[in-house]
């Protein structure tokens, strides 16, 4: 009941900020643009012609490529703009629980501190999967209708963007807890999201660079910091029924946020307010 | 173990380091307290005293950095000890995109208050403080002493044992005042202990059984509120008596006043009255009243902050 009233609460408050109804009207307008825009005629299973904003092609292509590669547009959107509208949205979501004349109040009930730190981070990834779930569910479900191709593969996108949105969130959750600044939660969690490509080109740079000690730097960042690159290129390759080269960036990633929400329920707490 | 005392702290400390200056400010020093069940307690302090600070290490809000808090026996920073506690705090900040009967539902749960419950007694407490036409209304609409109504309707929504109050009249008005305090005493007549933190020193004195007076974090005086009040002195009223009398009575006593030709003589000492009462008697002086005297809270207040 407890969890419950608390994931209830997260839900309230990000409605109440209408950056949330914007992420989720955006989401509407790339479903209403499939559902109105895009046309595609097929002819006994081979694709005819493909209709944009009214204008048609008649150049031939295999259907199954485009589907895919509207999917692979589609989580490539959701996980690089996507990701950082629900950061930035969710970046005023905790340090409000810890202002001054609320957070008493919070404390005042007989709720753990961990409890009340994980419903709001539970709430917060809530929020965010259902906006998540809605856009990829929306687009899969009309053009599996508009081209009879039903991938399910598309379907791994909602678990990796929430995940990786997850893992960032802790990071919110840290910074949060120790500033109670949202700004700050939200470039040092856009910063993670752009050192990311650049950590994840280790073989050029560990070649590139000079000193053992630098490319022991470049190393440690990479396995420590959370990869989200990787994972985006898994979802992708996932999609695209490409081969992927192990598990590593997913679990390292969720060993970077299971030690940084540690950290942020210790800093919690053992605060004062 | 089940306690007489509703709250009791041995040797509460808390101690506010600053970071960079290593600075120490004890904002709450060596605290021994206890507050009886069922009674209605005013902790009272100037400014920077520590009351909010010993409200909040009561919460575990904050840390203590020595002693124990106790809550009906149980230890306080164990969150299980605050489910018999409804609080309502100073300076509140109820989130604005609540109703009114949304954040008493939201609240409620955290309190663990079943569903149906919930929905029998949000109605109700919306009521009792006056707020029944407004439970659909959102936060930000309401006015200051409306957030404090409302707020207390929070801090009782779980029937709490006891209620921890930080300026609970704080910006309502004298007829929503009178509303409040008749709403707490009849919680106290129900066996509710009240923990009242104020300014109000009248509505303290009022409304309170006993009090303590913290300062510089410290317990400066505490005791029943008739104690607290109880002058030393006593109060005589005679018939105005010769003037040779007259002059040995104002060499005894601390204060004269003449009205409508009777004379109010204040005597320090039991034994200085029976002195006056004897030179009264012998000279066959009428005797109109001969009381104790009390001093008002405020004058206990300033007398033991200044000292």
């Amino acid at each position: 009941m407890t969890t419950w009233a608390l994931i209830r609460d997260t839900f309230r408050e990000a409605f109440a900020r209408k950056i949330f109804w914007g992420l989720f009207g955006l989401s509407a307008l790339m479903i209403l643009f499939f559902l109105f825009l895009l046309k595609i005629d097929l002819v006994e299973g081979a694709m005819a012609t493909v209709s944009l904003f009214g204008r048609s092609t008649n150049a031939p292509t295999d259907v199954d490529r485009l589907v895919r590669g509207v999917y692979g547009g589609i989580a490539a959107f959701l996980y690089t703009w996507g990701m950082f509208l629900a950061v930035f949205a969710s970046a005023g979501l905790i340090p409000s629980v810890l202002e001054p004349g609320r957070i008493e109040l919070l404390l005042s009930k007989p709720v753990s501190r961990t409890h009340i730190l994980l419903g709001r981070f539970a709430g917060n990834v809530l929020v965010i999967s259902s906006n998540v779930a809605f856009l990829v569910l929306g687009v899969w479900t009309i053009l599996g209708v508009k081209t009879g191709i039903w991938s399910p593969a598309f379907l791994i996108s909602i678990a990796t963007t929430v995940f990786i949105f997850a893992v960032l969130l802790t990071v919110v959750v840290l910074i949060g807890v120790l500033f109670e600044s949202a700004a700050l939660s939200t470039m040092i969690s856009v910063a993670l999201m752009i050192m990311s490509p650049i950590l994840a080109q280790t073989s050029t740079m560990l070649r590139l660079l000079s000193s053992e000690w630098s490319r022991q730097i470049w190393r440690t960042l990479y396995y420590a910091l959370p990869k989200v690159y990787d994972v985006g290129r898994m979802t992708l390759d996932a999609i695209q029924s490409r081969t992927f080269d192990g598990y590593m960036p997913i679990w390292s990633s969720a060993l970077f946020g299971a030690v940084v929400m540690s950290a942020a329920i210790a800093i919690f707490a053992k605060r004062d307010f | 173990m089940p306690s007489d005392y509703a709250i009791e702290t041995a040797a509460l400390t808390k101690v506010y380091r600053s970071r960079w200056k290593g600075r120490e400010i004890r904002a709450v020093d060596d605290i021994s307290l206890r507050v009886p069940r069922g009674t209605i307690f005013g902790l009272l302090g100037p400014n920077g005293a520590g009351k909010t600070t010993f409200v909040k290490l009561l919460l575990s809000a904050v840390h203590p950095t020595a002693g124990s808090a106790m809550i009906f026996g149980r230890d306080a920073r164990e969150p299980e000890a605050r489910r018999p506690i409804g609080y309502l705090p100073e300076n509140h900040r109820f989130p604005t995109y609540f109703t009114g009967a949304g954040m008493l539902d939201f609240y409620a749960s955290l309190s663990g208050v079943e569903s149906a419950r919930r929905k029998k007694l949000i109605p109700e407490l919306l009521a009792l403080v006056g707020l029944d036409q407004w439970g659909g209304v959102r936060l930000g609409k309401y006015s200051k002493g409306m957030l404090q109504r409302v707020g207390l309707a929070q801090a009782l929504i779980h029937s709490p044992n006891m209620l921890i109050l930080d300026e609970p009249t704080d910006g309502v008005d004298p007829v929503g005042r009178r509303q409040i305090r008749e709403i707490l005493t009849r919680f106290e007549e129900q066996g509710v202990t009240i923990f009242i933190n104020s300014h109000l020193l009248a509505e303290v004195e009022s409304l309170c059984r006993e009090a303590a007076i913290l300062n510089k974090g410290k317990v400066a005086l505490s005791g029943t509120m008739r104690d607290l009040t109880a002058g030393k002195g006593y109060r005589l009223t005679a018939a105005a008596p010769p003037d040779n009398l007259l002059e040995q009575l104002r060499a005894k006593a601390s204060t004269t006043a003449a009205r409508d030709g009777l004379i109010d003589f204040q005597f320090s000492t039991r034994e200085l009255a029976n002195e006056a009462l004897d030179l009264l008697r012998s000279e066959r002086c009428e005797i109109e009243a001969l009381a104790p005297t009390t001093s008002t809270l405020e004058e206990v207040f300033v007398r033991t902050v200044e000292q």
